[in-house]
C-alpha cells in the first residue's frame, strides 16, 4: 500500500551503489591528502588516540626483552664491559683533542669573522612503532613537539644518520628513513670531498646519484653529510659504498651503498635539535 | 542465521575489532612485520560475513583510515581497499557461508588479494611505484588466519558454520 510521504519502492541502497559512494569518498580523501595536505588534523587526532595504546603495548615487548636479558651470560657481560672501558678511554682521548680543536677553531673563526655554527642539542628518543615499508620507510618515535622536536630535524644512531623527522605530533613523531624511496640526503665522499646526492632505494639500500663517470669513487668509501643544506650538520656518516658500476647508457655511474646506521635494529636514537641562533647585531 | 544470535552482540563485535587494532599496534619488526596478517581486515570481513547488518562499508572505511595512519600512508589507500573487500564479501556472502573452513579460506584469498592489490594500485598512482612485491605477503598470512578462525569457529559452535543441516 502506498503511504503518503513514503516512497513506494523505498529500500536500502544495494552493495554496488554503496561501494561506489565509498570509493568516491576514498578517492576524495587521497586527492585531499596528496594534493592539498588537508588531512593533517585527522593524522594528529589519530596519533593522540593511538599514542597511549602503543605506549601500553610496548610493555609486553619490554618484558620479553628483559627476561631475555636476564639470562645473558655473565662472561658476555664482562667482555662487553671490558670493550666499553677500552672504548671510553679512547673516546676520552679524542674528546680532549676535540675540545682543543674546538677552542682553536672558534678563535680562528672569530679572527676570520665567520659565522659560528649553531649549537647542537641532543634529544634521546626510542622507537615506538614501525609501519609497513611498501611505499615509504618510516618509523615512529616516542618524543614529539613537547620535547622540542620539529619537522626536518636529523635523526641519528650510534652508526650514523638514520633519517629526518617528517611529521611531528604532540607526543610522538614520524621519521622518514634515509633508505626510503624519494628521500634525498646531500653527502660528500669522505676520501675525496666530492659532493653528491644520496637517494633511498627501498629494501634498506641507497644510491649515490648523478656522479659523472670519471668520478673517483671506490667500493668501501664512506659517504658523510656535506652540511651545505643547513638541515644536516656536516660529517655525519651516512653510508658505505658497496657497488660501483658503469651502465652502458647514460653519463652517470651507478653507485649503490648500505646505510651505516643500524636502521633495522636501532631502538634508541638521538635527534639533533639545532638551537635557534641568537640574532647577530 | 548461521551463528547463534547472542554471539554477535555489539560488545563482542567491538571487542574483536579493538583487539585486532591493538595487535597491529604491537612493535612488529623485521620478518614478523613483513608477514603480519592484516588483523583488522580479517576481523572486519569476519563480521561482515556473519553480521552484515552491523558492520558494513562505513566501519570498513574508518578502520581503513586507521590503517593508513599506521603505515604513514596516504589517507584513503587502505580505506578504499577495505571497502572493496567488504563488497567482495557481501557479493559472495551466501556462497561463502556454505563452505567448510579450508574451502572458505581459499575463497577468501581472492578477496584479500583484491584488497591488497587495491592498496598497491592506489599507492602506485598517488605516491610512487612500490618497492617490490613484499606487499603481497600479508595476503597469505591473512588467508591462513582466516582459516584458523573459521576452524576455531566450527569447533566452538559445532556445526554452526554450515547452518542447520
Amino acid at each position: 500500500m502506498a503511504v503518503p510521504g513514503q516512497l513506494t519502492f523505498a529500500r536500502r541502497l544495494g552493495p554496488a551503489a554503496r561501494l561506489a559512494i565509498w570509493l568516491t569518498i576514498g578517492v576524495a580523501c587521497v586527492v585531499l591528502d596528496v594534493r592539498y595536505q588537508a588531512m593533517e588534523g585527522l593524522r594528529s587526532g589519530l596519533s593522540m588516540l593511538l599514542h597511549p595504546v602503543r605506549e601500553a603495548l610496548r610493555a609486553p615487548a619490554d618484558v620479553a626483552t628483559e627476561i631475555a636479558d636476564f639470562f645473558t651470560r655473565h662472561r658476555l657481560l664482562l667482555h662487553q664491559r671490558d670493550a666499553l672501558l677500552a672504548e671510553r678511554a679512547r673516546l676520552a682521548l679524542t674528546a680532549n683533542t676535540a675540545l682543543d680543536l674546538k677552542r682553536e677553531n672558534e678563535e680562528l673563526r672569530a679572527l676570520l669573522a665567520l659565522q659560528t655554527r649553531p649549537e647542537q642539542q641532543l634529544v634521546r628518543a626510542a622507537l615506538l612503532y614501525q609501519g609497513h615499508d611498501w611505499f615509504s620507510q618510516k618509523i615512529v618515535l616516542d618524543r614529539g613537539a613537547a620535547a622540542g622536536l620539529r619537522s626536518g630535524l636529523p635523526v641519528i644512531d650510534a652508526g650514523g644518520l638514520m633519517g629526518q623527522i617528517s611529521q611531528v605530533y604532540p607526543g610522538s613523531s614520524e621519521v622518514t628513513l634515509v633508505t626510503s624511496p624519494g628521500q634525498l640526503t646531500p653527502v660528500m665522499i669522505e676520501r675525496t670531498g666530492q659532493r653528491g646526492l644520496v637517494a633511498g632505494l627501498g629494501h634498506g639500500q641507497l644510491e649515490l646519484r648523478y656522479m659523472p663517470s670519471q668520478t673517483d669513487v671506490r667500493v668501501g668509501d664512506r659517504l658523510v653529510t656535506s652540511g651545505i643544506d643547513r638541515v644536516y650538520p656536516a660529517a655525519l656518516p651516512v653510508a658505505r659504498v658497496t657497488r660501483v658500476s658503469r651502465p652502458q647508457a647514460g653519463p652517470y655511474l651507478r653507485i649503490e651503498g648500505l646505510p651505516l646506521a643500524e636502521i633495522e635494529r636501532s631502538r634508541a636514537v638521538l635527534v639533533l635539535v639545532a638551537r635557534p641562533k641568537a640574532a647577530q647585531p | 542465521m548461521n551463528m547463534p544470535r547472542k554471539t554477535g552482540g555489539w560488545r563482542r563485535v567491538l571487542g574483536t575489532l579493538a583487539l585486532a587494532a591493538g595487535l597491529t599496534q604491537l612493535p612488529w619488526s623485521g620478518w614478523a612485520l613483513a608477514l603480519r596478517p592484516d588483523f583488522v581486515l580479517v576481523a572486519l570481513l569476519f563480521w561482515v560475513l556473519h553480521r552484515p547488518e552491523r558492520i558494513g562499508f562505513g566501519w570498513a572505511f574508518c578502520l581503513g583510515l586507521l590503517a593508513d595512519f599506521q603505515d604513514g600512508a596516504v589517507f584513503g589507500q587502505h580505506a578504499i581497499a577495505y571497502a572493496v573487500a567488504v563488497y567482495g564479501v557481501l557479493f559472495l556472502r551466501l556462497r561463502l557461508l556454505q563452505f567448510a573452513p579450508l574451502q572458505q579460506a581459499a575463497q577468501m584469498f581472492p578477496i584479500l588479494l583484491a584488497a591488497q592489490l587495491t592498496v598497491l594500485l592506489v599507492g602506485w598512482l598517488a605516491v610512487r611505484p612500490p618497492a617490490g612485491l613484499a606487499i603481497l605477503l600479508p595476503v597469505l598470512a591473512s588467508t591462513a588466519l582466516w582459516f584458523l578462525i573459521a576452524l576455531w569457529l566450527r569447533a566452538w559452535h559445532g556445526k554452526g558454520m554450515r547452518g542447520a543441516e
